[in-house]
């Protein structure tokens, strides 16, 4: 393989080699014995299409899994991520271009069934979390089961060597297969745009013309990969694949299903969080009720579903639906008692601390100056996919099919083969797009509610469709987390102690759970618990981060854009905003002079960001009167943010946020118009959490309903992003999520700027902002 | 119910209180309106009635009876996109896409109202919700559409 190659292997893939992994994955578990396949030649490659069916990859002949070929020339290019407007259905392809020889352009993208080639196998990376540190080994050998998903930011991250690989061996074996009709040396042909060409004669093949030979090809070892000065496509602003289809109404999301004979289910769940729904006392009364062709109840009481002919139907059906309820022990909660809960975890049951240096509590009782104390706070946020949940199936005797939007096919296969019995080789899972995803979408309770709902329609397909309001009510949300800093600055003006402690209900013990019980660790051994609040860029002679949990299983929490980081984020750079200013210096200095002394290995990549941000943002400039500015910083996903807010305060708590400077160092770029995109996109999802976002509950039942009472940040509070990618030759890191964190400091430490007021609880709204 | 949509007549039989929003999806097929609240707050179901850019998932569709209903499968003429659609491809606006057509059936409306919007009338009309945040790029787009419009030149590809 290339240098650049191995360096990353040893920069970033630590412990066991990824081509190893992978052939492990494709040959090992699945059929049963753990064997541990080579990687010589391309033994890998044909051992991953074993395991393959080719289904929907259309006509001609597969050179490997991702990649078919067809007579006509047409090149069909497997993509396993969802697409969610994270621009995977481009940045995929364009990996495989880029090797392949062939143009953007002429390529069909197909998503694929979710077989064990297409694993996501860094959701199994060790790094730069230590996410399977403390795992057993049967536990270790449950990760290895092959998950073909999308979530934590890990498309590229996953797959930016191995799809490489994948393009540059099918076209050495195109170009073996040419060289051998010509009768000449694969070193006297090369490709180009879908042919190979005879150096010497200028003759050409297609592709097309070639497959069938190609696919018979044995080529001996891995051909090396392009050198980066030698992309075409990588690196390059490419336009999206997915777009054309998205302007003119034809892209089918999940909703959009319409199989022949389909029936809407419109479903209601308990008014509670986590009741339970036993019985429906006017069920006779609904049947009457036009287009109404069923009355459901889901299993174990989860909720009541009317099947009828059309969605509105089926909706005002189900809100007819008189239904006989069962709280659960939320009916006498309340978001203030849960405030309170936290809290009282904060102070009497913390786990060990998750990073600790020195002495900080010495550090703090003997502190010259005053130490700082303060208390933050964030409330249950919903994902709010524009497309509400929703999920299309039949299932038949011995088979099924599910047209979805979903992050992780194989989780669909499995939960239908969970509530139905269907064999999981007799289930086809269609992942459509995905009108947002945001993690909600990794989650497989409207899955299981659809299959429910479909074993009692037995080969009828069936569209389970959550209102709006269902939606909300019944989500799996980011968890409420409370925060607590002790602070305190030395003679040098250096913070000599940073203590923090936070309460938190475990997003990947609550998920898990959900998801893969067998994968759940213990809450003490999530790593989201703590992102984004250990392995801060800063020298701190004196630390201790550590978090507790939360135990309130009623109250399902998940993934939500940037996951822990999402809270942390907010915490640390808003308090290290705190000492700055506790320290009578810059924010942006004396976060910089943390950085110059912190140890992290990549605290110089830290501190390329935070100082190109400052410099964008004229950061040593005064504002205008009445305009102010704020500064964070945060790691994510393997990439590094900083943001700069500016905003204007036109009344005394009136705020317009104008303009947000956006850095990020995500290593080597895919596709940089994605990239910008993506960091436009995460500032304004974080944006509308810390303006506006909020989800509360009042006696065990959710106050907010729909959009009014969840508002979010549109046109006209929309500040304007300006991005700059740094450009550094590491490996990828993630674009999805990191640029979600740093929004809601940056804006909080504006605000500080602006008013003196220090908000440490979230939403702004709450403390009287008005946003314009 | 008779309703013109795209200028071609469609004949439903439904309740005189279905929102025009389910029977363009459910009793028709055509999808590319979307669900997105069924309160009028979020603007995915936004179609042209008369010209006039109108949430439909609270509309009854009796009262769309008769007049001009055009969705975003209307927009591109003869397989020629309009010069909204291609803006929006130039600025590269839609992540998930699921809001954009009501997106641009807004941007539409406003256009054929308002020939040279500023900002300000953009902050005005553009009041759908994008989850995603395109809102940066819709601005961006509506700008050169405007100006493709006025110029009337061959538009790109």
């Amino acid at each position: 393989m290339s240098e650049i190659r191995d360096n990353n292997h040893k920069k970033e893939k630590k412990g066991m080699g990824k081509w190893t992994r992978r052939a492990f994955i494709a040959t090992g578990v699945l059929g049963g014995g753990l064997v541990i396949a080579g990687v010589a030649g391309n033994m890998y490659l044909n051992n991953a299409i074993t395991k393959y069916s080719g289904e929907g990859m259309g006509d001609g002949e597969s050179l490997n899994a991702w990649v078919r070929i067809a007579p006509d020339n047409t090149i069909t290019l497997a993509v396993p991520r969802s697409e969610m407007g994270q621009g995977v259905y481009t940045s995929i392809p364009m990996l495989l271009a880029e090797e392949l020889e062939v143009d953007m352009n002429s390529i069909k993208v197909i998503h694929p069934q979710p077989e064990s080639p297409y694993a996501n196998t860094a959701f199994l990376d060790p790094n730069p979390r230590k996410a399977y540190a403390s795992y057993s080994v049967m536990q270790k050998v449950s990760a290895f089961l092959p998950v073909v998903g999308t979530g934590g930011s890990t498309s590229v991250k996953d797959l930016y060597d191995h799809l490489r690989g994948m393009g540059a061996t099918a076209r050495e074996m195109l170009i073996k297969a040419a060289a051998d009709k010509w009768g000449v040396k694969p070193e006297d042909c090369y490709a180009e745009s879908a042919y190979v060409i005879n150096k010497s004669t200028k003759e050409k093949m297609s592709y097309g013309s070639l497959a069938e030979a190609a696919a018979k090809v044995e080529l001996s070892e891995n051909p090396p990969l392009k050198e980066q000065k030698d992309f075409k496509v990588i690196g390059k602003r490419v336009q999206r694949l997915d777009i054309p289809e998205k302007v003119t109404g034809a892209a089918q999301f999940g909703i959009d299903a319409r199989p022949e004979g389909m029936v809407i289910a419109a479903i209601r769940h308990a008014s509670t969080v986590g009741g339970t729904v036993n019985g429906i006392s006017n069920e006779e009364e609904v049947l009457q009720m036009r287009g109404v062709k069923k009355v459901v109840l889901l299993d174990d009481g989860i909720g009541a579903a009317v099947i009828a002919d059309n969605t509105w139907r089926a909706k005002n059906a189900a809100m007819a639906l008189d239904l006989e309820e069962e709280a659960n022990t939320l009916e006498k909660v309340s978001s203030t008692d849960i405030s309170n809960m936290l809290n009282e975890v904060i102070e009497n049951n913390l786990f060990a601390p998750t990073e600790a240096h020195g002495n900080v509590s010495e550090a703090l009782s003997n502190a010259e100056g005053a130490v700082v104390e303060a208390a933050y706070e964030v409330p249950y946020l919903s994902q709010c996919t524009m497309e509400p949940l929703n999920c299309t199936l039949v299932i038949n005797e011995g088979s099924a099919e599910a047209w979805v939007g979903h992050q992780g096919g194989s989780l669909v296969r499995d939960a239908i083969n969970a509530v139905t019995g269907t064999p999981k080789d007799k289930i086809k899972v269609n992942i459509t797009y995905l009108g947002g995803g945001f993690g909600r979408r990794a989650e497989l309770d409207f899955v299981k509610k659809a299959a429910m709902v479909g074993k009692q329609m037995m080969g009828t397909p069936v569209q389970l469709v959550f209102t709006r309001e269902e939606d909300m009510k019944n989500g799996m949300y980011r968890p409420a987390v409370a925060s607590k800093f002790r602070g305190a600055v030395g003679a040098d003006g250096m913070i000599n102690a940073w203590e923090h402690k936070m309460a938190l209900q475990s997003v990947g013990y609550s998920s898990m759970m959900r998801i893969m019980p067998a994968m759940a660790d213990s809450p003490e051994n999530d790593p989201q618990s703590s992102e984004g609040a250990v392995e801060l860029p800063y020298a701190f002679k004196n630390n201790s981060v550590a978090f507790g949990e939360l135990d309130l299983p009623a109250m399902q929490v998940g993934n939500w854009r940037s996951v822990g980081a999402s809270q942390n984020g907010f915490f640390t750079e808003s308090f290290m905003d705190e000492m700055a200013h506790a320290a009578g210096q810059d924010p942006y200095e004396f976060r910089k002079k943390h950085m110059e002394q912190s140890d992290l290995p990549d605290a110089d990549r830290y501190l390329g960001v935070l100082n190109k941000v400052a410099s964008m943002a004229n950061w040593s400039t005064p504002l205008p009167a009445g305009k102010s500015r704020g500064i964070a910083i945060l790691k994510s996903f393997g990439s590094i943010v900083g943001q700069v807010a500016e905003i204007t305060k036109l009344g005394e708590k009136q705020i317009k946020v104008d303009k947000v400077y956006c850095v990020i160092d995500c290593g080597r770029i895919v596709n940089p118009d994605t990239v910008e995109a993506q960091m436009q996109s995460g500032i304004i999802y974080g944006l509308s959490a810390a303006l506006f976002g909020e989800i509360t509950m009042t006696n065990g039942q959710i106050d907010q309903q729909n959009f009014p009472q969840y508002e979010m940040v549109r046109m006209q509070t929309s500040p304007t992003v300006e991005v700059h990618i740094m450009e550094v030759d590491e490996y990828p890191g993630g674009v999805g999520e990191p640029a979600t964190p740093p929004a809601a400091p940056a804006v909080a430490n504006a605000v500080f700027a602006a008013t003196g007021e220090r908000v440490r609880s979230l939403p702004l709204i709450k403390h009287g902002y008005t946003f314009v | 119910m008779e309703l013109k949509i795209n200028g071609k007549i469609h004949n439903v039989d439904v309740e005189d209180g279905m929102p025009l929003l389910w029977v363009l999806r459910d009793e028709l097929n055509m999808t590319g309106t979307k669900y997105g609240c069924g309160v009028s707050s979020c603007g995915a179901c936004t179609v042209m009635i008369d010209g006039e850019a109108t949430r439909t998932c609270t509309l009854p569709a009796s009262t769309a009876a008769g007049k001009d209903i055009r969705t975003i499968e209307g927009v591109a003429q003869g397989g020629q996109l309009s010069a909204v659609q291609k803006a929006w491809i130039e600025h590269q606006v839609p992540q998930c896409g699921y809001c954009q057509s009501g997106q641009i059936m807004v941007a539409e409306a406003l256009l054929d109202s308002n020939p040279t919007p500023t900002d300000e009338d953009i902050d005005k009309a553009m009041t759908n919700i994008c989850r995603c945040g395109t809102y940066q790029r819709v601005r961006a787009a509506i700008h050169t559409a405007a100006k493709w419009r006025a110029e009337q030149t061959t538009l790109p590809g």
